[in-house]
Formats: structure tokens, sequence, C-alpha cells
């Protein structure tokens, strides 16, 4: 066994020699060839770098996504009023992760709150609603506990909320869940030891089509009517066709489409400001 | 701007005499038009590449004048005196940009307006014994604004200050040791965080308004018999005694477009860099109106105006202030999230 092994090593040595020997012979034929050339040693070149990717570090969405709230109303204020109030939300931004959501997302919140034990409350809902535009931009989360329908509205940048984070992230058909208050109770439960369910930084973000049913009218708004627009309602086990025609109909405005003054074009303005805030974000 | 005049105008007339205002006999009086003498403005008479030309050149002309001032302690200044107990020193003109929200460190939630202070030079100063006896007063301008459609005579006061013509000159009444020379340039770090002013502005006008709105009236019942009385005055007065109505009774009339002062507004954070203070509550005016501020004037404030920058805030000697000073109780962005105990 021990003089097969030893007689292998041997032939295992002798092959590597003769390679090498080979190898050698090349490239001092090569060498020798260029030192005959140019009478100069051998340019060095580096071997290629080997590419590093490092997974443990958690990677940031690459979608491009800007914050609702950054971009400015239309109107007469000064746009320096708006860029020093950006300013400071990317500096509290820094200080405080807030994470991409949209309306149909659920949030866990945890605020700072003096009269809780433990001097924090964590609330688990579905978002319904962004409003505000600036430092005061608000999100209302909805769920209902024990029966109860409990709202709260957020502020995004005040310094009591001490972290946001995003439990299921999604969109609706509408960017406005106030309807949910006259829906069946099961569409705004959440349970709040629910766990994060995993979503891709990159790609599209999920739209959920879920059309909801609804409590039987009255309702808090009439949600059927245009000016509301909305898509996630079924319509169809709470009126008639002909009922929704009828209001569809009655108070439609088909002269707001062509209001001009009504126009606001937020295009470029989002592009300048989503360059300024990765910037500033990024320093 | 445009002065009008009476002109006479002769029967038959190719000749037209002018005159002050005064009529005449009756049979000389024919015709009276009225004309409007507009004065001619820079444009009138100007190809474009000339009125192209004086608009680069005024630009021009208002950089180098800033320029100039900018080191107000360089170049002859006037004696600078101590702070003391008593003594009043100068406001700033700003410009109202609009109202944000901002947190204290104990978590509760206050509105803010933000004020710029864009281009504050102090124009001219007057002593004791010419303006009215009592104290010294500074003229100071705000905003700049374009020459080409101010009269000369107004382009004269600013022409003596070396500065470029401005939207709002306002009058500050000023003890004598707080004098500063015409020219120098003012600056938001004047005032400090924590401290308390006045601001004074022209309130929105609201146009001819009736009482409800002008006076907070309740009016009358919107049914249960009333004949076309729902926002009406009412009663006017007593009664037979006086047989009369008081001077003075509310009634229906012009409402807003007056000055009014807003008293002890607390500044919360001044940004030396962009020269913006950020001022408690609400202020009169609209977006982008000028405003004047100055220290307040309510006793129970005084005591927290303490060492202020005397007579006023000038950059190359104070050094380099912080780019934001925030107020002590103030919850600034950068600091991690509040814990409340």
């Amino acid at each position: 066994m021990a003089a097969c092994t030893r007689g292998l090593k041997n032939l295992l040595t002798s092959i590597k020699f003769c390679r090498t020997l080979q190898f050698q012979d090349e490239r001092f034929l090569c060498t020798s060839a260029l030192r005959f050339a140019n009478n100069e040693p051998p340019k060095f070149v580096p071997p290629s770098k080997p590419v590093i990717i490092n997974k443990t570090q958690t990677t940031a969405s690459t979608r491009r996504f800007l914050s609702p709230e950054f971009i400015p109303p239309r109107g007469r204020t000064d746009p320096f009023k708006y860029f020093m109030e950006r300013r400071d939300m990317v500096r509290r931004r820094k200080a405080l992760n807030i994470p991409e959501f949209y309306v149909g997302s659920i949030l866990a919140v945890t605020m700072a709150d003096a009269n809780a034990s433990g001097k924090t409350n964590r609330f688990v809902g579905i978002c319904i609603q962004r409003g505000g535009r600036g430092l005061g931009a608000t999100f209302v989360l909805r769920n209902i506990l024990n029966g109860q329908g409990v709202e709260i509205c957020y502020e995004l940048y005040s310094p009591r909320i001490q972290t946001i984070e995003v439990l299921k992230l999604e969109k609706r058909l509408d960017s406005n869940l106030m309807y949910l208050r006259d829906a069946l109770p099961e569409y705004s439960t959440v349970d709040p030891e629910m766990k994060p369910v995993p979503f891709s930084p990159t790609g599209e973000v999920p739209v959920n089509k879920l059309k909801v049913k609804m409590c039987p009218k009255p309702w808090s708004k009439h949600w059927e009517r245009p000016q509301f627009a909305i898509q996630g309602i079924r319509f169809d086990l709470c009126m008639t066709p002909k009922q929704m025609e009828f209001v569809q109909k009655k108070y439609a405005k088909p002269w707001e489409e062509y209001d001009m003054l009504k126009e606001y074009d937020t295009s470029k303005l989002e592009e300048q400001i989503f360059a300024e805030v990765q910037q500033e974000m990024n320093k | 701007m445009a002065a009008s005049g009476w002109r006479f105008v002769l029967h038959r007339g190719s000749r037209f005499i002018l005159s002050r205002t005064t009529v005449e006999s009756s049979s000389q009086l024919v015709g009276c038009i009225r004309t409007v003498k507009i004065p001619t403005w820079f444009e009138e008479h100007l190809t474009e590449d000339n009125q192209k030309y004086m608009r680069h050149s005024m630009a021009e002309e208002y950089r180098r004048q800033t320029a100039e001032k900018l080191c107000p302690l360089k170049d002859e200044p006037w004696p600078r005196h101590e702070w003391t107990e008593g003594s009043r020193r100068v406001g700033l003109v700003a410009i109202k940009l609009g109202m944000a929200p901002i947190w204290t460190k104990s978590g509760e939630r206050h509105a803010v307006t933000m004020l710029q202070v864009q281009d504050c030079h102090v124009i001219r100063c007057t002593s004791k014994e010419e303006y009215d006896g009592r104290s010294a007063a500074l003229a100071v301008g705000g905003k700049n604004v374009s020459p080409f459609y101010r009269s000369e005579k107004a382009m004269e006061l600013f022409r003596n200050a070396g500065v470029p013509p401005k939207q709002k000159v306002t009058i500050f009444k000023v003890s004598d040791n707080a004098i500063i020379k015409p020219g120098t340039p003012l600056y938001a770090a004047h005032f400090r965080p924590g401290q308390y002013v006045d601001v004074t502005a022209k309130s929105i006008g609201k146009g001819f308004q009736g009482v409800m709105k002008r006076w907070g009236f309740k009016g009358q019942p919107a049914s249960h018999g009333q004949t076309k009385t729902h926002r009406r005055p009412g009663a006017s007065g007593p009664g037979g005694d006086p047989a009369k109505v008081f001077k003075g009774k509310k009634m229906p009339g012009k409402m807003g477009n007056v000055f009014v002062t807003a008293y002890g507004l607390k500044i919360w954070r001044v940004n030396t860099k962009y020269n913006v203070l950020y001022v408690h509550g609400s202020v009169p005016g609209h977006t982008n109106c000028v405003l004047k501020v100055r220290d307040t004037v309510l006793p129970t404030r005084r005591s927290t105006l303490l060492n202020p920058p005397f007579p006023t805030y000038f950059t190359e000697e104070e050094g380099d202030l912080d780019e934001d000073l925030y107020s002590d109780d103030l919850f600034v962005h950068t600091e991690p999230s509040v814990t409340l105990s």
C-alpha cells in the first residue's frame, strides 16, 4: 500500500515536473524571444480581478420610487421653501429608515407614548391614505381590534415614531381606501402578530386586484359616484346596473378633462427632485 | 405714478392752452379733456438690443453694489456701542415663504412660518433731532426690484445709500447707540433662536365685506319667518336718548389690506446660510409678501433678549456661525427619535 502510494506520488511529481518543464520551456522560449527582440524585462500583465458580490449587505431597493410627499403641490409658493423642507426631510430619513410603501400595504409602526407600558406602542394596520406634502406628510393605518375599527393617522416625520416596518408591500386598485370603513370587517382586519412577508427589492410592486364587498347602504360617502373613481368595490352586489349608470351619468363632470387650470404635470419636477434626493441620501 | 391734468380746449380750436385747474367764464369753457400724463418708461424709445443691454447692466450694477457692501466693518463704519438695558436696535425686512411643522424635544408639534431676509440694507439714518426729538430713526429697505419703473425721486434715496432699489422701505425707531451707517447689509443672524419678535405686514385684502365676516356678528336665523334678513347687522344703536348712531359703529366696509402686527412670536430656528427665520405661529400677509420684523415690545418677553448682536450682526466680526442655529427645546432632525419617559 505504502509502496503503491509512494510510487503514485513519484509518478505525479514526475508528471508535474514534466509539465512545469514544458511550461518553463515555453516561457523560456517566449521570454528569450523577447529578450532577443528588445533586450528588456517582459511586461507584467496583472491577472484579471475577481468580481466580489457582497451577499451580506442588504440590497437597497433598486426600484425607482419617490415618496409622494416630496412632490410640491401646485401653487404660488417659492420653490425655495420646498427646497428647505426637503433638506429637513432627508436629514430625518437618514436618522430613521422610512421604507417604501403604498396605499394598501400592511405596516407596523412603533411610536413613543408616555402613557403606555414600556413607553412605546406598536400598531399594525393597512394603509388607507397618504396625505400631506413636505414635513407634514401623514399616513392613516386601519385595523379592527376586538371588533372595533381603529384608524390612526401618523406623521411620517414626527420624532415620536421609532420604527416603521412594511409587513406586506402591495398596491391596490385605488390610491385611497377610505371605503374600507363601509366594507365588511374582514377586509380591514389585519393580524397584529403577522410575520413580514418577504418581497423582492426589484421589479414591479404586486397589485392586489381585490374587489371589496360592502355593507348595506347608506355609506359614509357616495362611493359609487364618478368623483371618487373607485375600482376596488363590488358594485354589482350592491346596486343594479341601471342605478349605477344613472349615478355615473348624473354626477359626471365631462368638462373636467378639458380643464386646463387643473392640469399639473409633475414628471419633470419629479425627476429633478428624485435626482436631488438620491444625491443627498447617498452623501 | 401717472399724473392727470385738465386741459382747456378752445372752440374752433387748434390751440390748446395748458392751465391749472381754475375754471374761467362759461363762454370759454367749451370742453375739458382730462389727459393722463404717462412718463416715458425706459423701454419705450429703446431698441431691443438696448433694452437687453439695460437689463444686463442693471444686474451688473446690483451685483457690484451688493459686493461693495459685503464688508461693512472694513470701510469706515460708524462707532459701535455695547448693548445696554433699554436700548432698541434695528429690525429687518423679510419675505413670508410659507409654513411648516416643527417638533419639540418632548414630541409636541407646533407650526412655524418661514421668513427669508433677502437683500436687506440700511438706507438712511435720521438723527434724534431731525426725526421727532425723541429717538433716532433708521430707514431699512427689503427685496430688490427693478429701477426702471421707479421715479427719479425714489431712486435718489437708493443712489445716496449706494444700494439697489428696494420694494419696501420701513422706518425703525432706534436708540442713539444703535445707529448704523447707511448701506450696511442686515442678515437673519441679527435675530437668535429663543428670542421673541413682532411681525408687521399688510393683511390679505378681502374687499368690501358684510358685517358677519368683518366683525363676527351672528346674523339672523335662516328660517322661522325671517324676511330677507339673514346676514344683516340688525339694530344700530340704543334709540331715542342719543338719537344718533355713535362714531365707530361696526358696519360693512372694506376688510383687510391694512397693517397688522403679530406680537410675541418666538424664533425657533435661524438658518444663517440662506437667511431664513423660523417664527412661531402664523403671520399676517399672503405668501411672498414683504414684512417688517423687530424685537418684541412686550414687557414679559424682554428678558429673553440677552446680549443680542448689537447694533447688528456683522459677518466678518462674529466669525462663522453654524449654518443652522436651533432653539434649546427644538428637535433637530438629525437626532434619533424621541423616547418619552
